[in-house]
């Protein structure tokens, strides 16, 4: 049935698409579907989880893997569709009815009280009880201690979970999903912000769980994760389960089964000619600042139609080298020249001027003003220095602006007028990527410039890039998402602890590699 | 109402699933002030006898000029993710430094009234942008929430106030002062109508035709993308503030000239009263919406309840609750 739209010939059109006839499922997800409003998130999706089995949910943001599994877990209740489980035939209504058939899930977003150790976020809600009915601190830290040799995680049962790094936290929260084994464990990219030695001793725990006979559901983008650790792997595309492949498929099959189209057709040939150095950056050492390593030392140049890649660990201080460059970040040592003119900002005004446009990565956040209008937030800084700079508002001339800027990204140009929170992540992340011409710039450094953008509307993006590359200017991409980095990079650097400790060229790119140089 | 929802309510229209009750719950933002005006217009015109008279409804527009100028700068203040509670006492301040400096250069300067009105508008301004300075320094550069920085304003200035006039009003303002802007008229139109038009249409084409409008909107709407689209967003929160200090000393200035002395106590219900009218025009306490014109006729929704209520005989604590009770309604009904 779902076979009939996969196009690859390493498919198992097994019965329901899965490869084990004969076992019996653990649990079964029949014609689950999810809707919010008119946008479906789920489409009908049959699944089958077997025990000791790791089963790999594989697709884009916004492909419907999270709105999947937080309705296994009880988090979320499905639209129509239901699970089977045991004699259960139905939704599971609440996390607490989910964990009653031993279904845990371990979601990105932790459930952990920061003020709190770790030995006592462990036992919430379970606290052991000593004499006189009063809580025993040395039974909850011997019941940790137990747990995370168990699970061989380098954690401290008495360090306060809020002081530490998001790696910790991510261990404690798996903690807390083991405490009784489950039956079926989902893991929502548990390794996304681990440690190489933590993902170590995470992969060997999956192993243990899986010959112990735990089903699996584990989501992750890393390529390698999956032949490692899965049997496995279900591909969703647009909130449609799209089939299940071993996981020993190769890379560029997944890809181009997650994307649903070749990866030549994604990425734009990458532009040849190089021109002078647009972006020095010499010796670069920041303040330091609570929460991310202090950068230091950093040496760089981009030229003219080049894209540098800028990959690591969130928190490895590579978003906090794009925002010095934009006067956001206070420079202790070395200096930062756009054109061979030395940078001198303490505001982004200052780097404006200068020619240089930073793109954040949290666009609600920092990129977006939600409830104004997206034309409104397009051309904000053209106010001030772009072509319809002026105290007064020239309305003709930025309607004209406005419309050559929505080309230029591919936004609905009869849309400008609604407030930018009412689209769709792409279209938001268009409205900030057009911002960046809104006036002349010479450097450009996109944090992030894709994340939360489905497939479908990252082409444009990236035919963006590639136009700013033509007219000559110089891109800093700092991204997590490695495809993109490879498919889109002259060269890459890889920032950890706030330095830059290896540079690749292209064809040097290797996902395993690269990813080495994380930790 | 802000575009946000205006897209919510077409797509939903799209799909042509849209009950009248979803309409009303959707648009009840936008509803809320024509549908009060109206209630109110009908109620006192059946309730309040004399409510309904070309007399009384000029009265309420000349009523209005006062808080109508507080909200105006209100309205700035708002929309820039800001509150300025200590609008009233900037308006008593400017009433008694300004009464007692012209007070004493009248008695100094006879013979040049005017010299001296110009001066005591001048200084009762430059009080006002001081306050405001203030207020926009400690909001945008010390960080401190603008609802502590003004309330803490208030009670400094409010004691600074009656530590100048002692309490008691102030007498010696130059007559041309009180005949000019306080009840003289213009082309038919009362002096203070006018100056209040000038305002109305000055901070329209202020945040609709100009840079800086934008960025209040953008600092508003986001201060820190508006900061990373190159909006020196401290610059712009100062700004806002100074205007609605400046609107209040001119509120001020036309209460002096209209009670012909300095007061200590012109301003106590302003705060509420501006902060009400820009809440039933739909403006956001969270920052980055509001438009001119709804200001406006919120601010004469105000006093048209208060004048109907007057004409009803049923007191001014009435009128206070009334006030207070519409407040909470408009916050009720804007809630997301």
């Amino acid at each position: 049935m779902l076979a009939a739209e996969v196009k690859t010939d390493a498919v198992d059109t097994g019965a329901a698409g899965q490869p084990r006839p004969g076992a019996a499922p653990l649990l079964q997800v029949c014609g689950l579907t999810k809707k919010y409003g008119n946008n479906i998130a789920l489409n009908n999706a049959d699944l089958a989880f077997y025990p000791g089995r790791v089963h790999v949910l594989f697709g884009e943001n916004g492909s419907g893997k999270s709105t999947f599994i937080s309705m296994v877990a009880g988090a979320n209740q499905p639209t129509s569709g239901y699970l089977v489980i045991d004699d259960h035939k139905g939704p599971f209504r609440s996390v607490n009815e989910a964990r009653s058939f031993g279904v845990r899930a371990v979601f990105q977003e932790f459930s952990l009280v920061p003020q709190l150790t770790v030995a006592q976020n462990l036992v919430l809600g379970e606290e052991p009880v000593g004499s006189f009915g009063l809580l025993s601190s040395e039974e909850a830290r011997r019941r940790a201690q137990a747990l995370i040799d168990d699970m061989g995680f380098d954690l401290s049962p008495d360090a306060t979970v809020g002081e530490l790094t998001r790696g910790k936290q991510q261990m404690v929260e798996i903690g807390k999903a083991l405490q009784h084994v489950p039956r079926l464990l989902i893991l929502d990219e548990p390794t996304a912000s681990l440690s190489e030695h933590d993902a170590r001793a995470l992969f060997k725990l999956v192993k243990r769980l899986k010959e112990k006979g735990v089903a699996i559901i584990y989501i992750t983008h890393r390529m390698h994760e999956i032949a490692e650790l899965g049997d496995e792997v279900s591909i969703l595309r647009d909130g449609r389960l799209i089939g299940t492949v071993p996981a020993s498929t190769g890379h560029d099959d997944l890809i181009e089964l997650m994307t649903g189209r070749a990866l030549s057709e994604i990425y734009p040939p990458l532009n040849e000619q190089l021109g002078d150095v647009k972006l020095a950056i010499k010796g670069l050492s920041l303040a330091p600042a609570p929460g991310v390593p202090t950068v230091s030392g950093i040496d760089l140049e981009v030229r003219a139609g080049e894209i540098v890649g800028i990959a690591g660990l969130v928190g490895c201080g590579k978003s906090e080298l794009g925002q010095a460059c934009f006067g956001l970040r206070r420079i202790t040592k070395g200096e930062i020249l756009v054109d061979g003119k030395l940078l001198r900002a303490s505001h982004p005004a200052d780097a404006i001027k200068a020619g240089v446009w930073y793109s954040p990565a949290d666009r609600k956040n920092d990129g977006l003003a939600l409830g104004r209008p997206a034309g409104e937030n397009m051309s904000l800084s053209g106010l001030t220095w772009g072509e319809i700079a002026g105290q007064l508002l020239k309305p003709r001339k930025e309607k004209s602006l406005l419309g050559k800027l929505s080309g230029s990204v591919a936004f609905p140009v009869p849309r400008l007028g609604e407030s930018a929170g009412s689209f769709s992540g792409g279209n938001q992340q268009k409205v900030l990527l057009a911002k960046g011409l809104a006036q002349d710039a010479t450097v450009y450094i996109f944090d992030e410039p894709t994340v939360g953008v489905d497939m479908g509307a990252r082409p444009a993006i990236y035919r963006y890039m590639a136009d700013l590359l033509k007219a000559g200017a110089a891109i800093l991409l700092i991204s997590s998402d490695l495809s993109e980095l490879f498919g889109l990079s002259h060269r890459l650097l890889v920032m950890n602890e706030g330095r830059i400790n290896s540079e690749f060229s292209r064809d040097e790119f290797d996902e395993h590699h690269v990813l080495d140089k994380f930790f | 109402m802000t575009t946000a929802q205006t897209t919510e309510v077409i797509d939903q229209q799209h799909t042509g699933s849209m009950s009248v009750l979803d309409l009303i719950v959707t648009y009840r933002q936008a509803l809320v002030l024509p549908c009060l005006f109206i209630l109110a217009l009908v109620g006192f015109s059946i309730g309040a006898p004399g409510f309904f008279t070309l007399d009384n409804l000029l009265n309420v527009a000349r009523q209005s000029v006062y808080l109508m100028i507080v909200s105006l700068g209100q309205l700035v203040v708002l929309i820039v993710g800001g509150l300025d509670l200590s609008v009233g006492v900037i308006a008593a301040l400017t009433s008694v430094v300004s009464a007692l400096v012209m007070a004493a250069l009248y008695a100094a300067f006879p013979e040049a009234p005017w010299m001296v009105v110009i001066l005591g508008i001048l200084v009762g301004v430059t009080i006002g942008a001081t306050v405001g300075l203030v207020n926009g320094f400690g909001s945008a550069i010390l960080r401190i929430p603008p609802f502590m920085m003004t309330l803490g304003m208030s009670s400094v200035i409010f004691g600074l106030t009656l530590f100048i006039s002692g309490g008691v009003p102030i007498y010696g303002i130059p007559p041309e002062f009180g005949e000019a802007f306080g009840f003289g008229h213009l082309f038919g139109i009362p002096v203070p109508t006018i100056v209040a038009i000038l305002l109305i249409l000055a901070v329209y084409i202020l945040l609709e035709w100009t840079r800086f409008g934008r960025h209040v909107y953008a600092v508003g709407g986001n201060v820190r993308a508006a900061q990373l689209s190159g909006v020196r967003t401290e610059r712009v929160i100062i700004k806002a503030f100074i205007i609605a200090g400046v609107f209040a000393a001119i509120t001020g200035l036309l209460l002096t000239a209209r009670l012909d002395t300095g007061e200590t106590n012109i301003g106590t219900s302003l705060p509420l009263e501006s902060i009400a009218a820009c809440v039933i025009a739909g403006v956001s306490l969270a920052g980055g919406t509001g438009r001119t014109f709804n200001v406006v006729i919120g601010t004469i929704l105000i006093i048209l309840v208060q004048n109907g209520l007057n004409l009803m005989q049923v007191g001014a604590y009435a009128s206070t609750m009334t006030i207070g009770a519409i407040l909470v309604f408009a916050m009720a009904l804007s809630r997301k």
